[in-house]
């Protein structure tokens, strides 16, 4: 068995395993679906080390019939758009589990959902076979809408059906996207298949790709959220305990971004460029709103929600700019978002660990109760604007170049989004750990304590080294996004732009 | 009469001799409850043998005819025929307590059970509309009586009689489609109906069209597809418990292996006629059986609805004339595994004879009785069509198979119907799971072991064949190869 079936099925036995621990050693399953939780990533790890730089094929594939009479492999592999993603699903993991010391209902079942949930995400990030595929996309919604339903706070159950219903919806469109998909190849080929790098060989009509393009879109604008099918996002994000905000932030988001840059840009090249518009238009969209609407919450976990729909646009825009920086960019910004707003859900889920409350108005000057804390703020809500010399930089300027090549208007406003990300963070700032201490209650909260600095430690590390040499991930991903465009060049008559020089370097040399 | 002939309908046989013998030991001897069930389980045992001695014969020598023309002994008979056993064994698990607590009358119980399940089963084997006329009467007839076996409740004798007079009114319009069919080429036996079409050019075909409507509307009442799904729900609710499931799930089976019969081997002619037809039925079936679905307060009735919409996607197989068969005959076999258990689960709560479960009294069985909360996820998932559940395989199946066959809108209806359906589904695991009042000790429901035993064979098996389908898959496949 290869190493990419390890990191899908060690957690889902992991899962079971925490399913069938016995009742009544409680105390023994927080400490052991930690360490099981842990165990993907020096798997992860591994491969990330072995990991061929330099070519876009798939690598450590592994390919076993599984239901032979319809046409269905386990298909996995990996390459530079997937590594990263699944490195960091891995390290997001146990790094939610670790901040959820505070559910203590039920322990073993939420230990077993998350795990679930880690097999399903890392499953949908490798597998190559589109039925495969469709699985993992699905089988993700039942551990997250438990984990919203069972463990969130009061309107969590309408939050969990919201978010299974309006995903549920979209997938139905892409299983119909993935159903024709298959005939059309037994109609080429005399087969029905649904292997990835089998489906790349089919000759698809125009309209044949709007079609299909639009399926897959609609699953994948609803995972991404994109404006206006984003509504689910903020009340699913408010409702959902710590760890599964984290989650859902950090890795669910990307499941729609991954898909438009796997799936729609390679298989419906022409329909791709055919919707730059469409797309490119909701993305600003989606950045502009988001960044207005995080500016009014009162409520911070709101605020940070509503920065992910601000942020996830940032992605899409660069993927449709369809342009060797805009496309990593989209592919680097997707880590870089799981990082910072995964830290930053986690610091607003301490925050109400502490106080039992979320909105702003609650807090205040509470830097001098906890500076550390503050200061851990500060850094993660710096990556998240963008502070050059930390990774969300790297990621919305290779973004905004990328698409200033092709879409100039449209990285001109959405530049915009950057600065309205300071106004909503840095005002929230402000308001929260600034200023004399209003509120009594605030002058006793305690600082992070070692366990959640140790949750901290590898996030601001890695915040830190991919501000600061993002060649090392930029090195993975460059291949393989530009194997795409090289696809969507040679199949349409979109010509990539090749940006100057310097900015090339800028991608060679890193930023130093 | 050859021995193969016999062999063609020795399920049957031992079915109805085991329901004799079952009434005379009960008579004569009086037996513990216990030894009725022995005898029951070696009743079932010797179908199962008597089944597989089929298929062996099958193997070697292929499909034959006996009985005058009337009775095929084919795999897919013999297919219908290990599902509805498998029905029936989880049937009679479930209807166990109620069984016992009919005192006097339990052999009654359980013949009349076995008694039904070789009427589905004829059903399955018969290629004659008089043969299948009579089939499905023997089952339906069974099935009236055990609706309203326990006396005491006055929704169950409602039930069991508007069971009976919708059931004889869908009986009467199927064999007015049986007598039209034989007025409009001269035979009720569908192999002579399907040469006469190859033999000759029907000029005016509205005698057979007509007759042939009728025998899908017929059908139609016996499947609970819309818009002739009216009984179900009231029957379902009013019923026992206990025997709701099986009820439904063999006739189910029972109306679904004779349609296949009908249309695709005996009127496969008018594909092109029919094939729109069914395709309007599955669609209404599906939609309406959602949306209806989700307005229950009541979990059988949800589960009468959400049949309805089960209906329709069978039919949706069916749309692709002879290629959808392995996904109906896929669908059924899972379905119906899922159906029977749901009712068991439904058991577990409300007793085996009572009437009505409303979805309240699933508040919190996630504490209460961890193991048929977790069993009940697994149908609602199964039955909602989540991947890695047999439900997910069997739609897709049905689904590919109507889309390649041209019924794109009709996969399309049925994947947003899917949706929906995710609404109703998943309010019985809310309640379950998420809406838990008290955090306090709760007392735990014993589940009887007969009935665990269903509940832990349904979710292990939606989820294996879920994970591994293949093998069904290939039993089907060279089943209608063959």
């Amino acid at each position: 068995m290869s190493i990419l079936s390890w990191l899908v099925l060690v957690p889902a036995v992991s899962a079971v395993f925490m399913m069938l621990l016995p009742e009544r050693r409680k105390e023994l399953v927080q400490p052991l679906g930690l360490i099981l939780s842990v165990m993907p990533v020096p798997i992860a790890l591994y491969l990330f080390q072995k990991f061929e730089r330099g070519t876009a094929e798939f690598q450590f594939v592994e390919k076993v019939d599984w239901i032979p009479q319809l046409g269905v492999s386990w298909h996995l592999g990996v390459d530079g758009i997937s590594l990263l993603l699944v490195v960091l699903t891995t390290i997001l993991v146990p790094i939610a589990l670790a901040a959820s010391t505070g559910i203590t209902d039920r322990v073993r079942m939420f230990m077993a959902m998350t795990l679930l949930l880690e097999a399903g995400l890392i499953g949908v990030f490798l597998a190559l076979d589109l039925f495969l595929f469709f699985v993992f996309f699905e089988v993700i919604l039942v551990p997250m809408a438990f984990i919203i339903g069972i463990w969130g706070s009061e309107n969590r159950i309408y939050a969990a059906v919201k978010f299974f219903l309006y995903t549920a919806l979209g997938s139905a469109m892409m299983l119909a996207g993935i159903i024709a998909l298959a005939f059309i190849h037994r109609s080429q080929f005399g087969a029905l298949s649904f292997d990835y790098t089998e489906l790349l060989q089919l000759s698809l009509t125009g309209t044949q790709q709007a079609w299909l393009f639009v399926a897959f879109a609609l699953a994948f604008a609803i995972k991404v959220p994109m404006f206006p099918l984003h509504t689910w996002l903020p009340d699913a994000h408010v409702q959902a305990p710590t760890a599964g905000s984290v989650l859902l932030a950090g890795v669910l988001l990307k499941m729609g971004t991954y898909g438009f840059l796997r799936f729609n840009l390679p298989l419906f090249p022409e329909a791709s460029v055919d919707f730059i518009p469409v797309m490119a238009v909701l993305a600003v969209v989606g950045i502009v709103y988001g960044a207005i609407v995080a500016i009014v919450q009162s409520d911070l976990k709101k605020l940070v929600a509503y920065s992910s729909v601000s942020h996830m646009g940032f992605i899409v825009l660069g993927v449709f700019a369809l342009t060797s920086q805009g496309l990593q960019g989209g592919v680097i910004q997707m880590v870089n978002h799981g990082l910072t707003t995964g830290a930053l859900f986690l610091l607003v889920g301490m925050m109400y660990e502490r106080r039992h409350t979320k909105e702003i108005r609650a807090y205040g000057g509470v830097a001098k109760s906890m500076p550390i804390f503050a200061g851990v703020f500060l850094l993660v809500a710096f990556a998240s604007i963008g502070l050059p010399g930390l990774n969300g930089f790297i990621g919305e300027f290779l973004i905004l170049i990328g698409s200033y090549a092709t879409l100039p208007v449209y990285a001109i406003v959405a530049a915009s989004g950057v600065i309205l990300a300071a106004i909503y963070l840095l005002w929230a700032y402000e308001r929260v750990f600034t200023g004399p201490i209003t509120i009594p209650e605030n002058e006793a909260l305690k600082d992070l304590s070692l366990r959640e600095t140790l949750i901290f430690v590898p996030l601001v590390a890695l915040i830190i080294v991919l501000g600061v040499y993002p060649k090392f991930a930029l090195d993975v991903i460059e291949p393989s996004t530009d194997a795409v465009l090289e696809r969507v060049e040679t199949t349409t008559g979109f010509v990539v732009p090749d940006l100057p020089s310097e900015l090339a370097q800028f991608n060679e040399g890193g930023h130093e | 009469m050859n021995g193969a002939s016999y062999l063609a309908i020795l399920p049957e046989i031992i079915l109805i001799a085991g329901a004799v013998i079952v009434l005379m030991v009960d008579v004569f001897a009086d037996p513990e409850k216990q030894v009725l069930g022995r005898i029951t389980a070696a009743i079932y045992l010797a179908v199962g043998v008597a089944t597989w001695m089929q298929w062996d014969r099958l193997s070697t020598d292929g499909q034959s005819f006996g009985w005058g023309g009337t009775i095929v002994l084919s795999h897919s008979a013999v297919a219908f025929r290990a599902i509805l056993l498998i029905v029936a064994v989880m049937g009679t698990a479930t209807a166990w307590r109620m069984l016992v607590e009919l005192n006097r009358r339990t052999a009654e119980g359980i013949s009349l059970l076995l008694v039904a399940t070789s009427g589905f089963m004829f059903m399955g084997a018969s290629v004659d509309l008089v043969m299948i006329f009579v089939a499905l009467e023997i089952g339906s007839i069974a099935l009236y009586v055990l609706a309203g076996i326990v006396r005491q409740s006055a929704a169950a004798d409602e039930a069991a009689m508007k069971y009976f007079l919708l059931g004889a009114f869908a009986s009467a319009i199927f064999i007015y489609g049986g007598a039209l069919t034989f007025a409009g080429t001269g035979s009720t036996n569908l192999l002579e109906v399907r040469a006469f079409f190859q033999q000759f050019q029907v000029l005016s075909p509205a005698v057979i069209l007509i007759g042939m409507t009728l025998l899908i509307v017929g059908m139609s009442f016996k499947v609970t597809a819309a818009p002739f799904h009216s009984w179900a729900p009231d029957v379902y609710q009013g019923a026992p418990s206990g025997v709701v499931g099986f009820m439904a799930a063999s006739a189910k089976v029972g109306g679904f292996a004779a349609l296949m019969t009908i249309l695709i081997g005996g009127f496969e002619r008018y594909a092109a006629e029919w094939a729109d037809a069914i395709a309007i039925i599955a669609a209404v079936s599906v939609v309406l059986g959602t949306l209806l679905a989700i307005q229950q307060t009541d979990v059988r009735r949800m589960l009468a609805y959400s049949g309805v919409a089960h209906a329709g996607f069978i039919l949706t197989g069916l749309t692709a004339v002879g290629d959808g068969r392995t996904g109906i005959i896929f669908y059924l076999a899972t379905y119906t595994v899922m159906l029977v258990a749901s009712f068991a689960a439904v058991t577990v709560l409300s007793g085996p004879s009572s009437a009505g479960s409303a979805f309240d009294d699933y508040r919190g069985l996630g504490r209460r009785s961890p193991f048929t909360a977790a069993v009940i996820t697994v149908l609602m998932l199964g039955m909602s069509g989540m991947p890695l559940t047999t439900g997910f395989i069997g739609k897709f199946q049905v689904f590919s198979a109507s889309w390649d066959a041209g019924f794109e809108w009709l996969v399309i209806t049925g994947l947003i119907a899917s949706v929906a359906a995710f609404y109703f589904y998943l309010r019985l695991v809310v309640l379950m799971y998420f809406q838990s009042d008290d955090d306090g000790d709760v007392e735990e429901i014993a589940v009887d072991r007969p009935l665990r035993w269903v509940l832990g064979f349904a979710g292990i098996a939606t989820v294996v064949f879920g994970l591994f389908p293949s093998p069904i898959l290939d039993l089907v496949s060279n089943a209608l190869g063959g």
